[in-house]
């Protein structure tokens, strides 16, 4: 095993149980840089090290990734990286040519990059997570195999990384230790994306190696285009779960609501993540009441995707964020909308209006658009009343950076929570500089083996920082509710886990959600208070 | 005669082949938007990183562009490299000033051609005090580039030998040049002179020296990665500030049209790329 600090990319193939060892970790704030307030790390089993790469840093996030039964399985492995590699540059993958070839072709190894990385800094800057070391390792592999220079002149131009099973397999592990927030890019001098790289490794072992994280791929983007939606709901269950909720929203505030369901020329078709639908309900019923009383002519699809907005494939696969995303238009398309909404959920945002973007042209587009301006419009024309004083208890945002730092949607969620919450705060830093909740990229649906324990240790530890220095004194004083908006199903995913990890709520009455219950339990025409601390359930 | 041959075809082929390399990305076919913000075009947004998406019904709005804003923050770029000096001071000082350097030098290049056209004392002061302070600038941050690149670990150890090379191959020229020069400062505007009237080079073996590293330097770097002069314009204009969406009629649309009539010749081979499903793409439109 090396020391963090002598890494360097060549060792990727050192023979190892851990090429290193996380030895120490950022200390957090108070009350959480005592002793014993956060469960130490765990060793991987002896099971797993001989099934999967625990070789990296002992944890697994490529659950189908298993270890060669002979010689000829290593061979084709090996094989099959370097004609990915090989697709990587070339038309197979003309969407993401020139970002990648620039990347590829310009760093300048100034480290500029390194701490803006929030794994590099929570880890004590180890140098596995440095964001220009997996890049590196590419950069050097490429040219060994497909340059002049490489080949001609070798170590001289740094095409010095032998590759074999082991090196390939840790290269695969290591592009999930990166949460493709992209904060990295921002801060080059040279504008390169270190994210990107890690992106492309992710395709080459999935597009073609097959090899993909179950929860992002067979369980995911796979079981979406067979079922309808990556949660296994099928259109039946959609619906069952809809009345559930409207009984709900009846229940709790008195009001008879009917889910437009299907409705053909409607103006909006509103899309939730569906996980929304099983761990959150109070979020797509929250949206309901406000489309309601707003009188927007609004519906939902129960058509194939239509009722799913997730798009795993853009975190590690084009093909199936392409087959995804036209079967979404599709589903607008056959129920003549005039607009897409997206309801919260940041990938979905980026997927939907970015990614998508350009996958087709022409009548093959919907027009799509963020729920945020949309619902800050409905604050700002005054078309939905708000009592502030409902939200009178401390409100800390955090801005998802897919549809932040992504796509520029900054300012409308602030501007709401601003007219409707009197104790909001901002983290530091906030807006397009944040930092990802640690769940980025498909982290907070990966919980195979160990993968859960590296997110809430590592990847969450700065958004779990910003969230107790954004309390302040507060956060220890276990009477004041505190909540934490995070308008987005991934990053509630994550900071419900982190909190639960970290014992946040049942020790400081931490708590999370949307920013659609907040607007709700402000409701100027609401009895009763629609978000109680009591019980996270709804 | 050869020097002088030499000299003027190492320029026309740095000039080439740096066209070459932009002609290069420039051609590449339209790619997925990757754009990240702040995007400085976006006009009263920019400042804290807002975008049309905050926009209600985008689509239907017309887009507020600031190109001002844009050649504002390119050149806040190119002069004074500002994201590394929002970023890393430390490194900033020395890479500052090797680039300033450059510009002075480059800029000493055109007032030596100005100075012969115009031989006025004034030009000719000016000229001489901004090679100086170029030939200084440019060596002294060089210098204490490679002196980070070789003290600090975290450099170090991604710095490959061709990198050392390509600082110590400048520094070489540098050098040369203030050793050169300095022993003869008018022979700077004879050696010009006879370079753009095509001479024959009058000059001794320092001199000699200078000139052949510092064609080898123009041959060599529009090959090398130091060509980021050209890189960095695709990274920040057609990458990370371009935001363009493919709406009916633009531009992006014509160019996704002109992508789809080449589809890719080479093909992913993970078995789940060729799974028949859903109609894909623009057969949508279909």
């Amino acid at each position: 095993m090396r020391k963090s600090a002598d890494l360097q990319p060549k060792d990727i193939n050192l023979p190892a149980d851990k090429l290193v060892e996380i030895d120490s970790l950022k200390t957090l704030p108070s009350p959480y840089d005592q002793e014993g307030m956060e469960p130490e790390f765990t060793e991987p089993k002896d099971t797993w090290k001989t099934k999967y790469c625990t070789s990296l840093d002992g944890f697994v996030g490529l659950d189908t990734m298993t270890r060669p039964s002979s010689p000829e399985e290593e061979d084709e492995f090996v094989r099959k990286f370097i004609s990915g590699l090989e697709k990587v540059f070339a038309d197979s993958n003309n969407n993401f040519l020139q970002p990648i070839k620039l990347t590829m072709d310009y760093c300048a190894k100034c480290n500029t990059c390194s701490e803006a990385c929030h794994i590099f800094e929570a880890s004590n800057q180890n140098e596995l997570y440095r964001p220009i070391f997996r890049s590196e390792i590419l950069r050097r592999i490429y040219k060994k195999h497909f340059t002049t220079s490489g080949k001609l002149l070798g170590n001289f131009v740094g095409a010095d990384v032998d590759i074999n099973w082991e090196s390939i397999a840790r290269l695969g592990e290591l592009a999930y230790r990166c949460n493709l927030c992209r904060r990295c890019a921002q801060t080059c001098p040279l504008g390169l994306d270190n994210a990107l790289m890690a992106r492309e490794i992710r395709k080459i072992f999935s597009q073609e190696m097959g090899i993909a994280p179950a929860p992002l791929h067979a369980k995911g983007s796979m079981l979406q285009l067979q079922t309808g939606s990556s949660t296994g709901i099928t259109k039946a269950a959609l619906l069952d779960t809809l009345e559930f909720i409207e009984e709900d929203i009846e229940e709790k505030t008195g009001r008879k609501i009917k889910i437009p369901v299907d409705k053909k020329g409607a103006d909006i078709l509103l899309t939730h993540n569906a996980g929304e639908f099983m761990a959150w309900p109070e979020n797509p019923a929250a949206f309901a009441i406000l489309f309601e009383e707003a009188g927007l002519d609004w519906t939902l699809s129960s058509s194939m995707i239509g009722y799913d907005n997730v798009n795993y494939g853009i975190w590690y696969d084009d093909t199936q964020a392409k087959k995804v995303a036209m079967q979404q238009f599709q589903a607008a398309k056959e129920l003549g909308v005039r607009r897409i909404v997206i309801g919260e959920c940041g990938h979905a945002h980026k997927a939907a209006a970015v990614s998508a973007d350009r996958m087709t042209y022409g009548d093959g587009k919907v027009p799509v658009e963020s729920c945020l301006p949309l619902l800050w419009d409905l604050v700002k024309t005054k078309r939905l009343k708000f009592d502030p004083v409902k939200n009178n208890f401390p409100v800390t945002l955090h801005d998802p950076c897919n549809y932040v730092r992504q796509m520029g949607i900054v300012q409308p969620q602030r501007d709401i929570l601003k007219a409707i919450c009197p104790q909001f705060r901002e983290m530091t830093p906030h807006g397009v500089n944040n930092y990802c909740c640690g769940g980025g990229s498909g982290f907070a649906i990966m919980q195979s083996l160990n993968f859960a324990e590296f997110r809430n240790k590592v990847s969450s530890r700065k958004k779990f920082e910003q969230i107790i220095s954004a309390f302040g004194d507060d956060f220890v004083n276990p009477d004041i509710v505190k909540y934490v908006c995070a308008p987005c199903s991934n990053c509630k995913g994550t900071i419900r886990d982190m909190l639960e990890f970290y014992e946040a709520t049942a020790k400081f009455n931490v708590h999370y959600g949307g920013l659609v219950e907040l607007m709700v339990n402000a409701l100027v025409t609401l009895d009763q208070p629609f978000l109680t601390f009591e019980d996270e359930e709804f | 005669m050869l020097l002088t041959i030499y000299i003027l075809l190492s320029v026309l082929c740095f000039i080439c082949f740096s066209a070459y390399k932009a002609w290069k990305y420039a051609t590449m076919p339209i790619h997925s938007r990757l754009d990240l913000y702040p995007v400085p075009k976006e006009a009263d947004r920019a400042e804290y990183g807002g975008s049309y998406y905050e926009e209600l019904e985008w689509w239907s709005k017309p887009r507020k562009v600031s190109h001002i804003n844009e050649i504002k923050d390119m050149l806040m770029e190119m002069l004074f490299i500002k994201k590394l000096f929002e970023n890393q001071r430390k490194l900033w000082w020395a890479s500052y000033s090797f680039h300033l350097g450059i510009y002075f030098l480059f800029a000493w290049t055109i007032l030596l051609v100005i100075s012969i056209a115009w031989p006025v004392i004034f030009v000719q002061y000016i000229t001489t005090a901004i090679g100086i302070i170029g030939f200084i600038l440019a060596s002294v941050g060089n210098v204490v580039l490679l002196m980070h690149r070789l003290l600090e670990s975290d450099l170090k150890k991604y710095t490959t030998p061709q990198e050392y090379f390509n600082l110590i191959l400048i520094l070489a020229v540098l050098l040369s040049g203030i050793y050169a020069w300095s022993s003869n400062v008018a022979q700077v505007s004879q050696t010009v002179g006879q370079l753009i009237s095509f001479q024959a080079l009058d000059v001794g073996t320092a001199l000699t020296v200078h000139l052949v590293l510092l064609g080898l330097m123009f041959f060599y770097i529009p090959l090398s990665k130091m060509n980021h002069y050209v890189g960095k314009y695709f990274t920040f204009h057609k990458v990370l500030w371009e935001n363009d969406p493919n709406l009916p009629g633009s531009k992006v649309e014509k160019d996704l049209q002109e992508a789809a009539s080449h589809p890719p010749k080479t093909k992913w081979a993970a078995p789940h790329i060729s799974a028949p499903h859903i109609k894909e793409g623009s057969d949508l439109n279909a």
